[in-house]
This record gives structure tokens, C-alpha cells and sequence, in this order.
């Protein structure tokens, strides 16, 4: 945009790097970025358009990820390794959801961004994503397959609140550009810290077989109120409860009732034991892949 | 008794009425005369009702009794046809089939053996364990004290034997293809199952069919060969048959639709019956594993943008199971299969077609109710013609043509070939490559390879089953004669209706279908076979008939070649646009040119005839179009006017006038307008494609091209895309108006809230049936399904009631041509059948059906089409007599008044043109 949060950033004494998408804003930027001495750099470029999924020659806006971190001279860093690099944005409110999703795939299977490290986000997302991002077991319609996911694989910070009325929006009817919610709060934009937590891959989730946990809790949390122990049966991945027994975790609960670290553990289980090499579980998950890609 | 008769006159009936209007079943009418006679001793029943005739001016003469041929006697005897009806009635009491499929012809491997017993163990296991389910659940149902939401379908659970419902789980079950299926899908199979079952037991309980049975036999004395002539159509003669007998109404059921909400329902209870009743023990392909029971069929969601569906799909070990034991037995539902008997002629929108199997006479969309309830409104006399054409289409014998199956088998069997479009079977599937190790460690290139082979598998096995389900049922019937009943869409197109196995078919299924009757060539059927042939080969499109015939006559040597050695000699057939037809009618022409007397050859060839452009020829005609009237063959030519070349060519025009004028666009374009690129626009112009449709097919066309330069794509297709559309106003001026006519008026009525509705000159009535849908959850055990909800208070969808309009408007009146051209083919004692805008009779009779066709054709365009769906819109929508009018009302009116003009076209032309259908 015009540059104000890039402003009040230099201001702070960082070093910046700005994507601006739209080309109307480019010169100003550029004007700004020559009269100062390598403080910041401008890139024509859309946050949310990396790494496109479609084939052929990519055109700026969109880019490759590693291309733009060529570009700002970034190198990748092990996963333990403290953030590399933190992003500030607004996450466009069209396809929010859309992106929360495609961002974690790339955290999961650390690719894209996540290729390089633990990236940590800063983003503007409405107050309704965040609550389900923070959902615990128990909210009901929050607690999704997203909140699972979501906290697995970051620490999720609440950085500011700021209503809605606060925003100037360009709506043609003169109305608030503000998502409608049915069920949750939304009443604020949410300035959210999402920091990768660094034990993600140390138990028995790696990259390579993120897809199958993630694949897990989706299919569980499809019907938040259907019984762990009769999916699991269902899939014939468990039989008589041993497992669930030994996990902990009482037979007659629903798939909402776990937390996240459970199904985190309920995974770890599973991929010590036989049942999992089923292979048609595989099959679905790499049918997944393709669902979602 | 008293008191009821007084209370039925003091509220305005008739005792009469009771036995005119209502419906009776069992004994039920007997009962009810002698009640009445109780009170009123002397009481006789009213006589039958006069039939009425259809006041059609389209078909005066086709009702006028005077005029009337005897309908065309099949060559069978009665004694012939009854033993046929009994077969028949045999095969819809059994409900399902069970037939060879093609494949049986293959050896039998030790494996397949193996296989074959497991299953049969196991699928008894299975049986008894869905029986224990059942019967569990319906314990349980009924001893639920207090009425909750759920044992409502406890009625319906008992309505048919349990053995009957574990019948056809068992039947899905052996169906579910390795992929699996939607949850929706399965529900509603299950549910309309037990629909179809119930119907049936309803028609036996109540006599229903012994009354069909009886008259029935009469009626074959219309059809047979060795019985007195008689001057009526089919549907007629039952109707006097019926009444003769005294039967009435009483031959129709009640209505009894089961709620769409109510057929979901029960199918979602018996599939989860079946998940949780049907398991395998895990170890029974690999001994080494525990020995563990595991269900057979899971139920997985897969996740879309928005929304996610549920999915049952079978265990691979059932798969696996399943393909090797290599099965080749196929169950199909009985109204899968061709009648072996003559269809039962349509009287009414509820009874015609099947002796058992309930069908409609429209389809409709399900939940969707609205037609039916038009159909039952609308006076009977009034779809007489509509009701006669189906039977006409359906009454048409057919057999197989044994020697073009057996190579199509043979190749079937073998590896199939993709070119000649007879799916390879499986074991040609491309092999996944060799994956080391673990899933988990498998890179994405790896898993991306996988899955294109995995759906490359899935898309060959559907193929594959199609034409397996296609060819074994008409190698089922390969020795008989069998026909297909039809009914229709809600515009009036006609379809047959088994689903499988259909004149409609692809190239394959035609090519083996010949009529059943034979009928000499005559002194031209041998060149209308020739003509016919090079037409199916696509060659020869802009050449006159005569040069057509001269080319066929120039290739003997390779027509006689392919019909001697299809396989083995120089098979020109295979490189033609529709080789099966083409292989097919070259052995006819060879077995006709080696006969003595060709012209006296028993042919039973269908030789085709097909509308250029059919949609562009209503809207000339309608528009009365000079130009466009010649580009699509409306006027007499020595050639075959084609109106893509034609519209390719004004596009060019206006092209080099920009390109001259300096517009960058149209300089690129210099070379790059050719008929390929406009096809697709002009073609689907009728059909109501936007600019925005339009401009994305002109791109594909484009990018085809290789040095068109890719940065110019999406401005030369915006740019051509207008072109064609102006170059289409300008050749069909009066047609581009009708068509702006027709979606304004219809925005105007969506908007007013209402739907939109007209009826055809044949009066058959046509209501939109696009409604803004609600979807109703259905709160399942296994999953919630939304399920969309139909009511009459439902909003009609306003852009799909516009947008829509044009087209069926256009289909409603080609489908009112097919008809017309059939019952006046039927007049003239024609074989007759259609695939919408292709016409097919026997070589004979080509020119005949020619002539009708243009006349009828003309006879259509003859009454003011436009200016009576003007009244009759202006009737419905805008109903007159009242004082405040709102303003939308009063647009409306003057939008429907405003009739678009017309132009030069002299209407009689067509009856002269050589290529209007060729």
C-alpha cells in the first residue's frame, strides 16, 4: 500500500523488505527505498501467490519462494534454529480461509516459505479465523480440524485487537467489507503471531508423513460429534480400544473432546503399530493430496 | 349410506363421477356399486365417455378417421406375442437379471476358482449377517415407546420380506465399483430399490396386473400379423380395451410418490446396515496376518473447496478379491434390459411403457415435482399426440446385428483398441512405477506419478465397465427381438429408456442395431446405403448427394475389402469419423450388391438423415431469415451450405475492414480465421452461450494453433468472439431479436416471482424447473447429508429461468417437429425413430420420410409460433381485468406484446431442399 507500516517499521531500525502487489504503489515505494541506504528493498511481488500451484511460467506478482529469498539474500536454516525471517501482512479477507490452509500444508511439509526455517508470521486475520485458530475442545463450531492443525504446528500469540470500524473498506455499497459470521464473534481484525513450534517434527511426525496426520484429523473432525473409538474401528485401525486405552483417552469420547496434542499422540501410536501400514489408508491420504493441491 | 349420497349432491357431485374420476383397486369398485345400489336399487353405471379427439390443427388429418391406415402389423402372430408378453412379465416379476456378460468367453484361471468360492462364502456370511442386522434394527424400532424422529421408517421396513432388503444391499454391494461412490448416490439407489419393489407388490395385491394382463392380450391383436385390421393407434385401442372391459380408471394406481426426503432416509439406514454389518476377516489373502474381522466397506469424506462429501469405498482386499475371481454374472435391474415384448402403449403421464416397472412419462430432476403435477392438469385429450409419438418411437422392433457384435466382442475380449473406442481392459492399465521402500519416504514426484496412474486406472475401469454392461446385455438379446419404451424430458425430447443399451448410444451400440422388420431396398435404397456410408465416414461434407454416390461407387474395392476382411484386410473402414456404422453398412452394401436383384435385398439397415445445424433452422425459420435461412439449408442448393464456413467467412470481412482501419488486433489475426475456430461459438450460439463462454472456447481454438502468439490470446478471442456474434446478428438478424426477445420476457416473468412456463403446438405443457434450491439436513447416524429440498412456496432461480429460456424454448419446438414427422410417418405405414435431430427408417423409405419431414417442418412453422406464446404468456402472466397494475406488470405486458418482427423467407423453400436433413 502507500507504505505507512513499511514507514513505521524502518522507523524501528530494521531492515525491510517490501512485496507490494499492485503496481500502482510501486513507484512511491521505490522512491522511498532509493533514499535510503539499503535499509529497505522493493519487490514486485504477492505474499499470498507464492509458490502457484499451476504449471508453466510464473508471472509477478506471483513467485517462487525461492527465487524471493535469492532475492533478499536469505538462506535456509535448520528447523530447530531460531526464525530466519518475520513476515508482516494482512491476510486478504476474500480467501482467508484458502490461505490459512495452503500455509499450513507448506508448515507441515516444510516447503515454500517453510522450506527456509521457522518462518514467523505476523498477520491481520478477522477475529472469527483467530477463534477458531485458539479453539479448545469443547467450543463447539470453533473447534475444527484447522484449530487442531493450527496448534500443533504453531505458538499462537493474540499481538492486538482493532475494530472493524477502524478500517476505511471499499465496498461499493458504502458498507463495511467485514465477512459475515453466523455463529462466531467478528467484530475485530486480530494481529496474530504464528511461530513454528520447534519440537513439531522431533517425535514420530516428519515432514514426509505430515500429510497422513493432517489427513487424520480432517477425516475425524468431519463429524465432531461421531465417537474416536468407532471411527477408528470404521478404519479398521484399531480393535477392542487397546490403543485408546493405553493413549489414555476414555472409548466412549467424541472427536471434538480431544486436544490437539492428543491427536498428535494418537498419531505417534498409530505409526508404531501394524494396523497403519494398511495401505489403502495411504491411498486416501495420497488422494487427499490431490483433493487439496 | 343415505347420508353419504346426500352429502355428495349437496356438495355439487354426481354418484356418476365416483365411477368416472376415482380410482379403484381390488374389488373396490364392485364393492362401491353395490352399496350405492342399496340406496338407489335401480342405479346403473354411466356409460364410457366418448373418446375425445386431439383439435390439433397440425393434426387434423392424422385424427381424421376418415383418412386412417391400419396400424402397421408387426411379423409376429398373436400366440408369438403372448409368449413374449409371459417372458417379459417373467423377467419384471423377478425384478432384477442376471446375465452372461461377454467376458465369459475367456477362460478360467485356478485363481478365479479359488476366488469364486471365497466370495460365495463369504457373500452368504454376509447375507445372514445383513438379515441379523435388519431384523435387529427393526427390533429395536418398534420397541421405541414414545415417537421420535427416527422410526418413521419403521412402516417402511416392513412394506416387502426381509429377505427382499438384504436382496438388494447385497445387489449394491456387488455393484460398488473399486472407487467407491457418494453416500448420496448409494442412499437414493437403496431407497428407489425398495420403491420399485414395493410398487410392484402393490400392483400384484391389487389385480393391477392381472387387469393389464387381459387387456393386454387384446391389445396384441392390434400389433399382430394374423389379426383383424383395425383402425387404431395403440393407445386407442387399449383405451377401448380398457373400457370394454369396464376396468376405468381403476388400471391406474393411486399416487403414491414416496417424499424424495423419505426414499434418502430409508437408503441411508440400509447403508449403514451394510458398513456395519458386512466384514471379511483381514488375513484371508495373506495368512500371516492376524486373524481379525474388518469391515468391508469404510466411509471416508473427501474434502472440496467449501463443502466436503462422504464416500463409501470398498476395502481393497474386497476389490482384489473381486478381480480375481473375475465374475461373469451381471445383475441388472429388469427395466435395464429391452422389452421382449411390445411396451405398453402410453394412455395417461402415469401409465404406459413397462408391464410392472414404474416409470414416468417426464423425467424430471429428483425433488423436483413440478411437471408431474402440470401433466396431471392438463386435459388427457391434449397430450394425445404426444402420448401417440412415444408410442410410435417405442412400438419400433429391433434385433441385433450378430456379425458386427461378435468382432466387437472378440476385440473386447482381447486387448480392446482406444482409436476403433472399445475400452482395453484393465490389464492394459499403465504400470505404477516400482516404489522403494515405505509410502512415507516417497518424493512428490513419485506420489505424483502414482496418482496420474491410479486415475488413469479408475477413468479405464469405468470405460470398461460401460461397454462390458453395454455389449452383454445386447449379446443377452442377441437372438431375440426386443424394444425400447421411451418417455421424455420435461422439453419434450424423447430418450429411450433403458439406460445401458440405446439407439442413443455411441458408435459401438448403434452399429449393432439393425429393426427388427426387414423392408426391400427398392430402386434407390442401394445408393441411399452408399450415401449413407460416406456420410458416417465425414468425408465428402460440402460435396452434392450425386458426388457422394459417385465417390462411394469409385471405392467399391475397399467398401466390398472391409466388409470381407474387417480384421485382417486393408481396413479402410477404421479410419473413418463414426467405423463401427461404417463397418456395418459396408457388409450391408456388400451383401446387397452381390444379391441377385439388389432392389429386391430385405434390408434392415437404418439409414440416417440428420439436421444441419438443427437449432440455427428453427430460429431461420421462426425468424423467417433470408440469409440465414440459406446457410443452414433452408433454401434449395446445389450443395450443402455449410453456416460455419459462412460465419468464418463475414468474421473474416470484418476483420480485414479493422485490420485496414489500423486495429492491432485484427492485423494479428490476419490468417488465423478458419471455420475450426468459429465451430464451437456458432454451434452453441442457439443453446445460449454468453460472450464469456464463447470467448474462452475461441482461446482453446487458438492456443491449438501453434504459431498464433500466446501474449495475443485473450485480446484476439475478445476481439473475435464479438465478431461472431455480430456476424451471426447480421446473417440471422430477425433470429438474434427473438432470441433477446425470449430472455428479456423471461427475466421479466422469473422476476416477477413466477416460473416460466408455455406450451408447445402439439400442447404439451412446459414449465422451467429451476428453482433457487434449499437443502434440508438429514440428520443421519453415519453422516448429515444435505439434501435439497423441493416445494411448491420454492423461488424460481431467476438467471437459470432466463438463460435457459432460449434453448428449450428451441428444443421444445425441434421436439415437436420429431414428433410430427413420426406420427405422419406412422400414417404412411414408415419404420420411424429418432436421436433428436437424426432421423432414421429403412433405405426404402428414405425419400418418403424426406418429404414428411420438410412438410411437417413447414406445416410447424406455419402457425404464428411466436405470436401464440405472446397470448398465451400474456394470459398467464398478466392477468387481465385488474385495475391497479404495478409498474413491473405493466413492462411485462408490453415486453410480451412486442413480438419480434420477421423477415423475407419464403417458408415453402424448404420442401425443395436437398440438404435440410441429409
Amino acid at each position: 500500500g502507500p507504505g505507512i507500516l513499511t514507514r513505521t517499521l524502518l522507523n524501528a531500525g530494521v531492515r525491510v523488505v517490501a512485496l507490494e502487489s499492485n503496481s500502482a504503489f510501486l513507484p512511491n515505494l521505490q522512491s522511498l527505498e532509493n533514499s535510503l541506504d539499503g535499509q529497505l528493498k522493493v519487490i514486485y511481488c504477492d505474499f499470498f501467490r507464492l509458490d502457484p500451484l499451476v504449471t508453466g511460467t510464473v508471472k509477478p506478482p506471483a513467485m517462487c519462494s525461492d527465487k524471493l529469498f535469492e532475492t533478499i539474500g536469505v538462506a535456509a536454516v535448520p528447523w530447530r534454529a531460531d526464525v530466519p525471517v518475520k513476515v508482516f501482512g494482512i491476510l486478504p479477507q476474500r480467501k482467508e480461509r484458502n490461505t490459512l490452509w495452503r500455509l499450513l500444508f507448506a508448515l507441515y511439509e516444510c516447503s515454500s516459505i517453510y522450506r527456509y526455517g521457522r518462518i514467523e508470521l505476523n498477520i491481520f486475520i478477522s477475529e472469527k479465523e483467530y477463534k477458531v485458530l485458539t479453539a479448545k475442545p469443547g467450543d463447539a463450531r470453533a473447534y475444527q480440524a484447522l484449530s487442531v492443525l493450527w496448534q500443533v504446528g504453531c505458538e499462537i500469540q493474540l499481538l492486538h485487537k482493532e475494530p472493524w470500524s477502524s478500517f476505511v473498506t471499499n465496498l461499493k455499497n458504502g458498507g463495511l467489507a467485514v465477512p459475515k459470521s453466523t455463529w462466531l464473534p467478528n467484530d475485530h481484525l486480530c494481529l496474530v503471531r504464528l511461530t513454528p513450534q520447534q519440537n513439531l517434527f522431533t517425535g514420530g511426525l516428519k515432514p514426509t508423513n505430515s500429510s497422513t496426520f493432517i489427513f487424520l484429523v480432517k477425516q475425524c473432525l468431519a463429524k465432531p460429534k461421531s465417537r474416536l473409538a468407532d471411527k477408528l474401528n470404521s478404519w479398521s485401525l484399531d480393535s477392542s480400544g487397546k490403543l485408546l486405552t493405553e493413549l489414555e483417552i476414555p472409548k466412549s469420547a467424541a472427536t471434538r473432546n480431544l486436544y490437539p496434542e492428543d491427536y498428535r499422540r494418537l498419531f505417534e501410536a498409530l505409526q508404531n503399530s501394524s494396523v497403519f501400514t494398511e495401505t489403502w489408508f495411504h491411498d486416501e491420504v495420497l488422494e487427499s493430496i490431490r483433493n487439496i493441491n | 349410506l343415505f347420508r353419504y349420497l346426500h352429502q355428495l349432491k349437496s356438495a355439487g357431485f354426481h354418484v356418476d363421477e365416483l365411477f368416472q374420476k376415482c380410482l379403484f383397486e381390488e374389488d373396490e369398485k364392485e364393492k362401491v356399486l353395490s352399496a350405492i345400489r342399496i340406496v338407489q336399487p335401480n342405479y346403473q353405471l354411466p356409460p364410457p365417455a366418448n373418446p375425445q379427439t386431439c383439435k390439433s390443427s397440425l393434426l387434423q388429418d392424422f385424427y381424421s378417421k376418415e383418412k386412417a391406415v391400419s396400424y402397421p402389423k408387426l411379423d409376429f402372430t398373436v400366440q408369438e406375442l403372448q409368449e413374449r408378453f409371459q417372458q417379459q412379465l417373467e423377467m419384471e416379476l423377478g425384478s432384477t437379471v442376471t446375465i452372461e456378460s461377454v467376458e465369459s468367453a475367456k477362460p478360467l484361471t485356478p485363481q478365479a476358482i479359488k476366488a469364486r468360492k471365497l466370495l460365495a462364502t463369504l457373500r452368504s456370511q454376509w447375507h445372514s449377517s445383513l438379515l441379523q442386522a435388519l431384523q435387529k434394527s427393526k427390533h429395536n424400532m418398534s420397541s421405541l415407546k414414545e415417537v421420535s424422529g427416527y422410526d418413521i421408517l419403521y412402516p417402511y421396513l416392513c412394506l416387502l420380506p426381509d429377505e427382499e432388503y438384504v436382496g438388494i444391499m447385497m445387489q449394491i454391494l456387488g455393484a460398488l465399483s473399486p472407487q467407491g461412490e457418494s453416500l448420496v448416490v448409494l442412499a437414493r439407489e437403496l431407497g428407489s430399490k425398495v420403491y420399485n419393489r414395493y410398487i410392484t407388490q402393490r400392483k400384484l395385491r391389487s389385480h393391477q396386473l392381472e387387469k393389464v394382463q387381459e387387456v393386454y392380450e387384446g391389445y396384441i391383436h392390434l400389433l399382430a400379423k394374423d389379426s383383424q385390421p383395425d383402425n387404431y393407434l395403440p393407445r386407442e385401442y387399449w383405451e377401448k380395451l380398457v373400457t370394454e372391459a369396464g376396468f376405468g380408471p381403476s388400471l391406474n394406481l393411486k399416487g403414491c410418490n414416496w417424499p424424495y426426503m423419505l426414499v434418502m432416509r430409508l437408503g441411508m439406514h440400509m447403508l449403514e446396515l451394510l458398513v456395519q454389518a458386512v466384514k471379511v476377516p483381514r488375513n484371508i489373502l495373506n495368512p500371516r496376518l492376524e486373524p481379525r474381522l474388518i469391515p468391508v466397506l469404510y466411509h471416508i469424506y473427501s474434502f472440496r473447496s467449501s463443502w466436503q462429501v462422504g464416500l463409501i469405498k470398498p476395502h481393497p482386499i474386497f476389490s482384489q478379491l473381486v478381480s480375481d475371481a473375475a465374475e461373469t454374472l451381471l445383475t441388472f435391474s429388469s427395466s435395464a434390459i429391452p422389452m421382449l415384448c411390445p411396451p405398453v402403449p402410453w394412455t395417461s403421464p402415469n401409465f404406459g411403457a413397462y408391464l410392472l416397472n414404474d416409470t414416468r412419462l417426464m423425467r424430471f430432476v429428483d425433488g423436483v415435482t413440478q411437471h408431474q403435477l402440470l401433466l396431471d392438469q392438463c386435459p388427457l385429450v391434449n397430450l394425445h399426440p404426444v402420448l401417440d409419438a412415444l408410442n410410435q418411437l417405442g412400438n419400433c422392433a429391433w434385433k441385433i446385428n450378430q456379425p458386427v457384435l461378435d468382432i466387437i466382442i472378440s476385440i473386447f475380449n482381447d486387448k480392446g483398441n482406444e482409436k476403433l473406442d472399445i475400452p482395453p481392459p484393465i490389464s492394459e492399465a499403465p504400470r505404477p512405477p516400482s516404489a522403494p521402500g515405505n509410502s512415507s519416504t516417497w518424493n512428490k514426484s513419485l506420489k505424483h506419478e502414482l496418482l496420474l496412474c491410479k486415475k488413469k486406472t479408475a477413468e479405464m475401469h469405468s470405460l470398461r465397465m460401460d461397454a462390458l454392461y453395454k455389449l452383454s446385455i445386447a449379446n443377452y438379446v442377441r437372438d431375440k427381438v426386443f424394444w425400447f419404451p421411451h418417455n421424455m424430458d420435461f422439453r419434450g425430447r424423447t430418450y429411450p429408456c433403458p439406460p445401458y443399451f440405446n439407439h442413443l448410444g455411441n458408435d459401438v451400440t448403434r452399429a449393432i442395431l439393425l429393426f427388427a422388420e426387414g423392408r426391400p431396398l427398392g430402386p434407390k435404397g442401394l445408393d441411399w446405403l452408399k450415401i449413407h456410408l460416406i456420410n458416417l465416414t465425414g468425408l465428402k461434407k460440402k460435396e452434392a448427394l450425386q458426388e457422394r454416390l459417385e465417390y462411394a461407387n469409385e471405392i467399391m474395392e475397399e467398401i466390398l475389402d472391409s466388409a470381407d476382411h474387417p480384421l485382417t484386410g486393408r481396413k479402410w473402414w477404421m479410419n473413418t469419423d463414426e467405423p463401427w456404422q461404417a463397418l456395418a453398412c459396408c457388409m450391408e452394401i456388400a451383401k446387397a450388391s452381390r444379391s441377385p436383384d439388389p432392389a429386391a435385398y430385405i434390408s434392415h439397415f437404418p439409414v440416417h438423415q440428420d439436421g444441419s445445424c438443427n437449432g440455427l433452422q428453427h430460429y431461420a425459420a421462426l425468424g423467417r431469415d433470408l440469409i440465414g435461412a440459406v446457410s443452414v439449408n433452408l433454401m434449395p442448393c446445389g450443395v450443402p451450405q455449410d453456416v460455419y464456413s459462412a460465419v468464418a467467412q463475414q468474421v473474416e470481412e470484418f476483420r480485414r475492414k479493422d485490420a485496414e482501419q489500423g486495429v492491432k488486433v485484427a492485423q494479428v489475426l490476419q490468417g488465423f480465421v478458419s471455420r475450426k475456430v468459429v465451430k464451437q461459438t456458432v454451434m452453441t450460439v442457439v443453446y445460449g452461450v454468453t460472450r464469456y463462454g464463447g470467448r474462452l472456447q475461441i482461446e482453446k481454438r487458438l492456443r491449438e494453433i501453434d504459431d498464433f502468439p500466446e501474449e495475443y490470446l485473450w485480446e484476439a478471442s475478445h476481439y473475435l468472439v464479438k465478431q461472431v456474434f455480430n456476424g451471426i446478428k447480421e446473417m440471422f438478424s430477425a433470429t438474434r431479436d427473438i432470441q433477446n426477445w425470449l430472455t428479456e420476457s423471461a427475466k421479466l416473468i422469473a422476476q416477477s416471482g413466477r416460473t416460466v412456463e408455455w406450451v408447445t403446438p402439439l400442447g404439451l405443457p412446459i414449465v422451467q424447473p429451476y428453482y433457487r434450491s434449499r437443502s434440508t439436513v438429514l440428520n443421519c447416524g453415519m453422516q448429515h447429508l444435505s439434501v435439497k429440498n423441493s416445494s411448491n412456496s420454492q423461488k424460481p432461480d431467476t438467471v437459470k429461468q432466463k438463460n435457459a429460456f432460449p434453448p428449450n424454448f428451441i428444443h421444445s419446438l425441434d421436439s415437436t417437429h420429431m414428433m410430427l414427422t413420426a406420427l405422419h410417418c406412422l400414417r404412411q405405414g414408415l419404420t420411424f425413430v429418432s436421436v433428436h435431430d437424426c432421423y432414421w427408417t429403412h433405405a426404402l423409405t428414405v425419400d418418403t420420410m424426406n418429404q414428411i419431414c420438410r412438410q411437417q417442418f413447414v406445416a410447424l412453422h406455419g402457425e404464428k409460433i411466436l405470436q401464440d406464446l405472446s397470448e398465451f404468456m400474456l394470459e398467464k402472466y398478466c392477468s387481465p381485468g385488474r385495475e391497479t397494475r404495478a409498474p413491473w406488470q405493466k413492462k411485462l405486458m408490453e415486453q410480451l406484446s412486442d413480438v419480434p418482427k420477421t423477415g423475407e423467407f419464403n417458408l415453402k423453400k424448404v420442401m425443395d431442399s436437398t440438404y435440410f436433413f441429409s
